[in-house]
């Protein structure tokens, strides 16, 4: 299905008014995404072109940089989630289960969300069986947690024609991969409908530091905008902010105080709901508009 | 133009120094002109997008890209309500240079710009480079068509998508009845250029105070819209004293429309009407203004070579503009 086939055309000034319970004015969600990259493949996203450019593999120097976010950078974050009391979102790649169990753990050991991330770190167009993949992902997320995901995030928002589809059918309940909005909205599948959840590229810090190449500083910056203007709309009707964030990424040392003192602000409203993207998914069913 | 060879840009103007020229004079103490321009596009899924936010993993593009059509859709779901709020705050209704099928596809959007009297400006049927197009006539006119149905009013200008253009593209233009154009970057002052259908005007439109090159291509801080603005405000609005200066300020929804960037867009408007002297046109106004500047100018001087050859065109439009 085309994507104006899902879902239809539909400005955010002229829909119901959504609330939030316990008074809450908006909601955030915090995305951390864990990937496993293959080191027989190319590397998804580089830090560092090799001399005279090309993709020479192995790729040791951008393999070994991603690894440390999932050796150190992570658990540089998580202080960042125990301090403030932040429901955090792990989006995995089935892969990284069985090769990361301590991240795991650790996410469990919070009650954290298990969200679908592809079984590989690699565009879902070059997946060879995606509906196999889809399954394989739900499947390990199930054996390490005991309960099958409800939320997927397709690798780098990648997504055929079919996605919603398979995810539906696979019995994915929302999907994160449309952003096209500040609020929840219904997409249309080949049998019932799915929800999607508003994520973010752009409060993302692959978009502001691998690819727009922002000093580090722009992260917290742009997230203080986001909320602020976010916080402020929401006035006529609740809203969803989504901050994303890779351990490799912002688990560096120079990068990672930038991502904490947004909590330092936005903690200090007491009508910002932080929420997992499930809580977000039962809220909307609950109070939003029913499926088309 | 059958048989001849298209023009290059330099046949159809010649250089002028703005130096050179005597300057424009605008009405009520006016000494700077402030033109707005919102981009809106359609972005068909069944094509490479035309901008992307995030490459696909290991950068390799495939279709559908749904995360960068999605990013774009945002714009027109919600970025594109705070350009509203922003505008009728201020009072202000600027150029809207519009993809004909934004009509056809987002009559929601298209219907509120034309009820808050925004001008609309051809800008193609969908984005993507002018040269691609295979039938370019055919899809300049049937831009103008739509847009006409759809405000009741032909637009008078044009801007390329991307500011796009072939050799050709001019007499295209002038021959579907476009006034204007703000393709043509290169000066600080509307021009007069020749086609072999006639004179178009050339407003300074901009790709330095435009929110793609800024923030997608050069990739800014989101408060560098605010502070390259003001040093090119400050910078025109001192030159202003001698001559009058239009500054031009380009925005797309699914970029300056975002949460973290709209307040640097705000800001923007707040500097400029501390100002004395400044007012706020749309393209059409200024070239109206420009116009009857020419016709006065013409009566008693050329006010440059472009004019004078421009006269030789036998075309009505160049007559009433030049020859008054």
């Amino acid at each position: 299905m085309l994507p104006t086939e899902r879902i239809s055309y539909s400005p955010i000034t002229e829909r119901p008014r959504l609330t939030l319970p316990n008074g809450a004015r908006m909601a955030v969600w915090v995305i951390v995404n864990v990937e496993e990259w293959d080191a027989k493949l190319p590397m998804p996203r580089t830090v560092l072109t090799p001399p005279a450019g090309g993709s020479p593999s192995p790729d040791i120097p951008n393999w070994a940089w991603h690894e440390y976010g999932n050796r150190v950078g992570f658990w540089r974050m998580l202080k960042i989630f125990d301090e403030f009391r932040i429901p955090g979102v792990l989006a995995i790649n089935g892969s990284a289960l069985s090769a990361y169990p301590a991240i795991v753990e650790a996410a469990k050991a919070r009650r954290w969300e298990f969200m679908g991330h592809g079984f590989t770190q690699r565009n879902m167009q070059k997946v060879e069986n995606e509906r196999e993949d889809i399954r394989r992902t739900a499947d390990v997320i199930e054996a390490a947690t005991g309960r099958r995901p409800r939320g997927w995030l397709g690798p780098g928002l990648t997504e055929t024609w079919e996605t919603p589809d398979l995810l539906k059918q696979e019995g994915y309940e929302y999907v994160a991969d449309w952003v096209l909005d500040d609020q929840p909205v219904w997409l249309k599948t080949a049998t019932a409908p799915i929800v999607n959840i508003p994520y973010t590229q752009e409060c993302n810090d692959v978009a502001m530091m691998l690819i727009q190449h922002h000093k580090a500083s722009e992260y917290y910056y742009r997230a203080i905008d986001q909320f602020e203007q976010i916080y402020d709309d929401a006035g006529d009707s609740a809203r969803v902010m989504a901050l994303v964030v890779h351990p490799y990424i912002m688990g560096a040392p120079h990068r990672t105080r930038y991502f904490r003192r947004i909590f330092e602000v936005v903690r200090q409203k007491s009508d910002v709901a932080f929420m997992t993207g499930e809580q977000i998914l039962d809220w909307y069913l609950t109070t939003g508009p029913k499926a088309p | 133009m059958s048989g001849s060879p298209p023009m290059i840009p330099r046949e159809r103007c010649e250089y002028s120094a703005i130096v050179d020229r005597p300057p424009l004079k605008l009405p009520g103490g006016a000494r700077m002109v402030v033109w707005s321009i919102v981009n809106l596009e359609v972005w068909d899924i069944s094509k490479p997008m035309a901008r992307q936010v995030l490459p696909a993993p290991t950068g390799v593009p495939l279709l559908p890209d749904v995360p960068n059509w999605s990013w774009h859709e945002y714009g027109m779901r919600v970025g594109v309500w705070r350009f509203f709020d922003l505008y009728k705050r201020l009072a202000i209704a600027p150029t809207l240079s519009i993809n004909a099928r934004v009509c056809e596809d987002y009559p929601r959007v298209a219907q509120q710009a034309r009820d808050a009297g925004w001008e609309f400006m051809g800008h193609a049927y969908e984005q993507g480079p002018i040269h691609k197009e295979t039938d370019q006539k055919a899809m300049i006119q049937r831009s103008m068509q739509v847009i006409e149905k759809f405000t009741g009013k032909r637009p008078v200008g044009w801007l390329g998508p991307g500011l796009t253009q072939t050799f050709d593209t001019p007499e295209f233009l002038a021959e579907a009845g476009v006034k204007y154009i703000g393709d043509w970057v290169y000066d600080d002052e509307p021009t007069v250029i020749r086609t072999a259908s006639g004179p178009l005007v050339t407003l300074p439109y901009t790709v330095e105070l435009n929110d793609i090159p800024m923030m997608l291509v050069q990739h800014h801080e989101s408060d560098h819209l605010l502070k390259r603005t003001i040093d090119s405000f400050d910078r025109l609005y001192a030159e202003s004293k001698d001559r009058p200066k239009i500054m031009s300020i380009a925005i797309h929804p699914y970029i300056s429309g975002q949460p973290f960037r709209i307040k640097y867009l705000e800001a923007i408007y707040d500097y400029v009407n501390k100002h004395q002297g400044v007012v706020h046109w749309n393209g059409e106004q200024i070239l109206d203004w420009f116009e009857g500047q020419a016709g006065k100018a013409g009566s008693s001087h050329e006010r440059n070579g472009a004019a004078k050859n421009c006269r030789h065109q036998s075309a009505d439009r160049g007559r009433r503009i030049l020859e008054e």
